[in-house]
């Protein structure tokens, strides 16, 4: 059976910033903990949440695009994940800019438990325009 | 509740941490959050069709994760858990096979409400000594933590 993508093609300049995406949940296992700090190579790892891309996650299941790459991230600590708890993502689109003829899109989202303790808040700053990687290091 | 037994004062270094890349290690870290479709992270011809390079690359949120880590070795679990704040910007790829070491040094101590946050500049270079990212962290270290004043 053929999948259908009811995505939204993205058009950057129409994109609303403040535009808040529906919550998205997920129960985060010890499992998935344990596979992030293997990956990280630190068994007291702390945030497996930012392997989750929870900020982006909305954003790429309603627009579709040629994809991105990360160009900036700042991620804030504020109570770490306990395995087998809800979490609950509230996720909007902070901001974007113009920067050197290329598109950028801030992404930031906020992550609180079953229980009400706030997790934590990832900001990203993604550059549409992932071809550049190629075109500027590929050596 | 521990008491940290040094302070924090400005030309304090932070790290160093250093981290091997490897394919396996990205794919650990794609697949922890259920991430099983191919990706310029885990893919060599989906990297080339998004990205334009020879081979995959690292997420940044690895290298987010590793500034977690040289942070919260400085300041504690109990500290930095809480209050801990890292922001980087990712000036180069990070590719399997890399040895990225991330260092910091402390950039200035302010008293808040809730105790002296201390500021971290970061930067992470691999092993040719190109420098893959650069930012910033903090946090904030409760007054019960600090050595007391004589």
């Amino acid at each position: 059976m053929v999948e259908v993508d009811n995505r939204v093609p993205l058009d950057w300049d129409a994109l609303e910033v403040g535009e808040v995406f529906e919550k998205f949940e997920y129960t985060l296992t010890q499992e998935m903990i344990d596979e992030y700090r293997r990956g990280v190579m630190d068994p007291e790892a702390a945030f497996p949440t930012i392997s989750h891309k929870v900020d982006v996650r909305q954003f790429n299941a309603k627009y579709s695009d040629n994809g991105s790459v990360n160009a900036r991230c700042a991620f804030h600590c504020y109570n770490s994940p306990v395995p087998g708890k809800k979490l609950t993502v509230t996720a909007w689109v902070a901001d974007k800019y113009l920067r050197r003829g290329k598109n950028y899109i801030v992404t930031e989202a906020v992550s609180v438990d079953e229980d009400g303790r706030l997790i934590d808040r990832v900001i990203t700053h993604e550059l549409k325009q992932p071809w550049e990687v190629g075109k500027k290091w590929d050596e | 509740m521990g008491r940290i037994e040094v302070g924090f004062t400005e030309g304090d270094s932070v790290g160093p941490l250093v981290k091997e890349i490897t394919q396996d290690a990205i794919n650990l870290f794609e697949g922890s959050a259920g991430q099983s479709e191919p990706s310029q992270f885990t893919d060599e011809e989906a990297a080339r069709e998004t990205l334009g390079t020879s081979g995959t690359v690292a997420s940044g949120r690895m290298s987010i994760s590793f500034a977690l880590e040289l942070l919260r070795r400085h300041f504690g679990s109990d500290v930095f858990n809480h209050s801990g704040i890292v922001d980087l910007r990712f000036l180069r790829p990070v590719r399997p096979g890399d040895t990225i070491t991330f260092t910091g040094e402390v950039t200035d101590t302010s008293r808040e409400a809730n105790g002296l946050k201390v500021s971290v500049k970061i930067e992470a270079k691999n092993q040719r000594g190109d420098t893959t990212g650069v930012g910033s962290g903090s946090a904030i270290v409760p007054q019960a933590f600090l050595p007391s004043e004589e």
